[in-house]
């Protein structure tokens, strides 16, 4: 049984990987990319399998990779897989992406599935990279001056949170005592690490700027807007994940890090909020979903920090089905965005109540999926202030995905030739399964029928209502008095954040002149002697 | 200690490695410079097989193994002595060597009928010179013989750079000359001071005698700064964008692979060699500021270039930086001190093969667009996928991500400066790599864009599918080394003094 397992946990990288290869012979690389909705069957399976599974380890020969599923990550790679199977099926069945699109489509996901399995330092970092570096090509291979904008922020982000994460890594594997960069060897050894607490800031850091922590959250709307609908849908529903997993997989929960873990949560909780704020000033539906991600990422972060300080091992576990839970929600969501737009006028009544039901299962509504995401990671917001603020960040969810549905009913210019033409016409189906599927696979440990004990129906209904309806009436009422939302650039603070990276850009012409100066001979020569002398000095 | 200079099994390949070259460029000369290129071309297998034969042999031994020239040992004689490094070193050279050939055999071919050009002949018997000085830097053991085939070296590519006559060639070929000869000079006087008080120049034979007196400490910085200007350490790297980044392409590859390596490789062979036992700390922080200088510098002036030769020649100012961390990484006999030297290998290596493949591709650019300028790149990589696929491979190498040499490198480096509580290292390290990714995003992105600026991309000339292979082959190797075993790194390890204290 777990040779067979161990050839499925093979097969997840291997058939993608097996296509990235045949790309490389021309006759082949079309079809080869239209099959790519294959590629991610076996992750599904071994998803599946590994949900109520022991922790499975595989050493890959010769590569010196390890790689292993524990149920966290085979919760979050059976959802990215199952969202990776229907987007690219619709994506290559009604339209043809060129074969560039085409590549960095099938790279990403091998990186995204990838994170997930990953065992050791080396290849999660390989993965990771992957997952986030080619997703440049869905959105920014354009002459489009906002586009390749929004491409080099994105790209600026993507690799500093690269070079953060080589630096803890890197103390990481330098504090195992012997050698080994699995995961589970370097997590173990890191609690008597003297770089314990470097390495956590770098985690958080490196990790916090793939899943739009604040202060690095500029990049995420407006990659989410430049995005074509299904490239956004994937990227927010399962390409966060790889930072929400990374999270999962570094932070040392069995080590209670007391300070670490507050001010983690603190930083959460200010992104839950700061994503509501910004996302109310927004009315590109596609925009406000960013900023529902940069606030939902901050409920995770938050619920992180609040395991980290109580030392709450099998938070992992319960975070990761909050994680899932985004991932289907979120992914339909962008979708609605295009398939609502598409139907326009004559969305069907069923549709809209979906797409409302949906929105608001962010927030917590009872019976959907996003009930039991907050019933999931009630363990982390049982007292005190953090139980208060969870509260709140209900609230302040329901009242931003009031204004996106409000939002909605002004379709965006594009999106409906952006979505592919079968996810229009079965998005109501997609829409069901986002709400009920998570039903199927609440953890092992929590109860389902926990979310229908009155006083677990009461606490998600009253936040979710009272989101709702201030939404509702606090719009009309504020117009009426004549007073509008200040308008915030999309990114908010990216913009300071050019701004600065501009006066580190003006170093560049005065280093140049210092260049031209020191390939003059007579400095060179002085250099040369200065050498000679400081050699010297040093080592007399 | 005896052993040290006699020779051992195997030690006649170092006497062959080296008169390979030689006897072709005796060969070229013979028959006229019509078979220069036949003589190239042919004696390049031959050159790789003794380079892995070598290799076997010290791989087999666990130890150098040593020719001494005529029976003697020195300090009467002179040896050749081959140990871990030496024959990578040799395997690398030979391969990159090969690559040039088949890759300059278009431009540089003397066809029959066709008038027999100075610069055909020139090139080929240069490019043998150059791989005859490598090898003799790689495998000797004597300082002056050292200094000898460092002179081999300069002289043998210099004219590389100026074999088309343009006016700006010639002058950025003189500038490289005499600053080289700069280096050689301080170089010498080093080598002289060592003679004058210790009477040998066997490497093997100095480093039981020297002592920490001011005529070493002397000698070593005059030795250093030569051989610095040599590798064009920034700040003294005024020859090296201009002439690298103007030579052929072939040569281009060749100077920025190999060249800088040769000095480079005697820098190492000086400080942890000759002068292992000495205490070397504040010496080496000094050489890994000023890679640490090189790297930022470097790299920001790359992000700055318009042309993309230019470019490439300053990633290199930065990427001669990053070696220089192996002084202060790789210093005493810890065990992060082995993780250090692995890395400091590791990075040559993979910028030769990563550097080769990208001065290749750009020539191959240049050629097929008829300009270098990185503003009119838009587009290109629809018309020249595997091209683009080259650079953005040895792209991912210098930026150090995984898999490739590069990251392997820096990935090591990281530890070691970790482990050794130099953390001050780390900085530079990591800052190279944001910036490579920089300078590398601005070749790939405009050339990954649709292009419909400029309209349709028009190209002068395919370029043949062979020489997009060649250059695709070695970013492979530069890949593939980040596959490297363990085993691979205890082979660098084979001869290295320090190493000898470790369990």
């Amino acid at each position: 049984m777990s040779d067979f397992l161990s050839i499925l946990l093979v097969a997840s990288l291997a058939a993608p990987l097996a296509l990235l290869g045949a790309c490389f012979v021309k006759r082949w690389r079309r079809h080869a990319l239209a099959l790519q909705w294959l590629a991610p069957i076996p992750s599904l399976a071994i998803g599946l399998v590994g949900l109520n599974h022991a922790p499975l380890t595989y050493d890959v020969p010769i590569s010196g990779f390890t790689l292993r599923l524990d149920p966290p990550g085979a919760l979050l790679l059976a959802g990215a897989a199952l969202l990776w199977i229907v987007v690219s099926a619709a994506l290559w069945r009604d339209r043809q992406p060129d074969d560039r699109f085409g590549l960095c489509w099938l790279l990403t996901m091998i990186g995204n599935i990838g994170v997930f399995v990953a065992g050791d330092l080396i290849s999660f970092y390989l993965f990771y990279a992957l997952a986030s570096i080619p997703a440049y090509g869905l959105f920014a291979f354009s002459d489009d001056k906002d586009r390749k904008r929004t491409g080099a922020i994105y790209m600026a982000f993507t690799i500093l949170g690269e070079a953060l994460l080589l630096l803890a890594f890197a103390m990481l594997a330098a504090s195992e005592p012997h050698g080994s960069v699995r995961i589970a060897d370097v997590m173990d050894a890191l609690a008597a690490s003297p770089w314990r607490d470097a390495a956590a800031g770098l985690i958080v850091a490196g990790f916090g700027m793939k899943i739009g922590m604040i202060p690095f959250n500029g990049w995420m709307p407006l990659t989410y807007s430049a995005a074509p609908i299904p490239a956004a849908a994937l990227l927010s529903g399962a390409g966060v994940k790889a930072g929400v997993i990374g999270l999962i997989r570094f932070l040392p929960l069995a080590v209670p890090l007391e300070n670490w873990g507050g001010a983690l949560a603190a930083i959460g909780f200010l992104s839950t909020f700061y994503g509501v704020v910004f996302g109310l000033t927004q009315r590109n539906p596609k925009v406000i979903l960013a900023y529902s991600s940069i606030s939902q990422m901050g409920v995770i972060t938050a619920a992180l920090g609040m395991a980290l300080v109580k030392g709450q091992t099998d938070a992992s576990l319960n975070i990761a089905f909050y994680g899932a839970n985004h991932l289907l929600v979120k992914a339909t969501l962008f979708l609605a965005v295009g398939a609502l737009a598409a139907r326009g006028a004559k969305s069907s009544y069923t549709s809209l109540v979906l797409a409302a039901v949906l929105a608001l299962s962010l927030a917590g509504l009872p019976l959907t999926g996003g009930a039991l995401a907050k019933l999931a990671v009630k363990a982390q917001f049982a007292e005190g202030s953090a139980a208060t603020l969870a509260t709140l960040s209900s609230i302040g969810t329901a009242l931003l995905m009031t204004h996106f549905l409000i939002c909605l009913a002004v379709p965006l210019p594009g999106a409906a030739q952006e979505c592919p033409a079968s996810l229009i016409r079965f998005w109501p189906v997609l829409a069901l399964g986002a709400i009920l599927l998570p039903w199927a696979f609440f953890p092992a440990g929590g109860d389902a029928s926990d979310a229908f004990e009155l006083g677990n129906l009461l606490d998600g209904l009253w936040p979710t209502a009272l989101g709702a309806c201030l939404a509702a009436a606090l719009g009309p009422a504020l117009r009426r008095i004549g007073w509008s939302l200040p308008s915030v650039p999309v990114g908010d603070s990216i913009v300071l954040e050019e701004d600065a990276f501009r006066g580190l850009l003006n170093t560049g012409p005065s280093l140049e002149t210092l260049d031209a100066r020191l390939r003059q001979w007579p400095a060179a020569g002085v250099s040369l002697l200065l050498i000679i002398l400081v050699l010297l000095t040093a080592s007399v | 200690m005896a052993e040290l200079g006699t020779t051992t099994p195997g030690g006649y390949l170092l006497v062959l490695a080296i008169l390979l070259p030689l006897a072709g460029i005796i060969l070229s000369f013979t028959p006229g410079g019509r078979s220069a290129e036949r003589v190239a071309l042919y004696s390049t297998p031959f050159g790789f097989a003794l380079a892995c034969a070598i290799a076997l042999h010290v791989g087999r031994a666990g130890k150098p193994i040593v020719y001494a020239i005529g029976g003697l040992p020195p300090p009467l004689g002179i040896a050749l002595r081959a140990d871990g490094i030496s024959a990578v070193m040799l395997i690398a050279a030979a391969v990159i060597v090969t690559a040039a050939t088949l890759y300059a055999r278009a431009k540089f071919a003397t066809p029959e009928g066709a008038r027999e050009s100075r610069s055909a002949l020139t090139f080929w018997i240069m490019l043998q010179a150059i791989w005859a000085a490598l090898t003799i830097i790689f495998v000797g053991s004597d300082l002056f013989n050292l200094y000898v085939a460092l002179e081999l070296l300069t002289f043998a590519a210099v004219p590389l750079v100026c074999i088309d006559g343009r006016p700006e060639t010639l002058a950025a070929a003189l500038r490289y000359l005499l600053f080289a000869l700069f280096g050689s000079i301080s170089y010498l006087l080093g080598v002289a001071l060592f003679y004058g008080s210790h009477g040998t120049l066997d490497i093997a034979l100095l480093a039981q005698r020297v002592q920490a007196t001011p005529v070493v400490w002397t000698a070593a910085a005059l030795m250093t700064a030569g051989l610095l200007a040599k590798t064009a350490l920034f700040p003294v790297h005024l020859w090296l964008p201009p002439a690298h980044a103007n030579a052929p392409a072939a040569a281009s590859a060749i100077l920025s692979g190999l060249v800088v390596k040769g000095s480079f490789f005697l820098t190492l062979r000086l400080w942890f060699y000759v002068l292992a036992a000495l205490p070397t700390d504040k010496v080496a922080a000094v050489l890994g500021w000023l890679g640490s200088a090189a790297v930022i510098a470097g790299s920001i002036l790359a992000l700055r270039q318009a042309r993309l030769k230019l470019l490439i020649a300053y990633s290199t100012v930065a990427q001669i930086g990053y070696l220089f961390l192996i002084f202060p990484l790789a210093a005493g006999s810890q065990a992060w001190s082995a993780i250090g030297w692995s890395a400091g290998l590791m990075q040559v290596l993979a910028h030769a093969f990563a550097k080769a493949a990208m001065f290749f591709s750009a020539g191959l650019l240049a050629e097929a667009l008829g300009h270098d300028q990185i503003a009119k790149l838009g587009g290109a990589a629809r018309a020249l996928p595997l091209t683009f696929l080259t650079i953005a491979l040895g792209g991912l190498s210098l930026m150090g991500l995984p898999p490739s040499g590069g990251f392997t490198a820096k990935w090591m480096m990281l530890q070691a400066s970790i482990a050794s509580g130099q953390w001050l290292w780390t900085l530079p390290i990591l800052a190279g790599s944001l910036l490579a990714a920089g300078y590398v995003y601005r070749i790939l992105a405009p050339a990954l864009s649709d292009g419909q600026v400029d309209g349709q991309v028009s190209l002068e000339l395919l370029p043949k599918r062979s020489h997009e292979a060649i250059a695709l082959a070695l970013t492979m190797i530069a890949i593939a080394l980040g596959f490297a075993p363990h085993s691979f790194f205890d082979f660098l390890e084979i001869g290295r003094p320090m190493s000898a204290v470790l369990p």
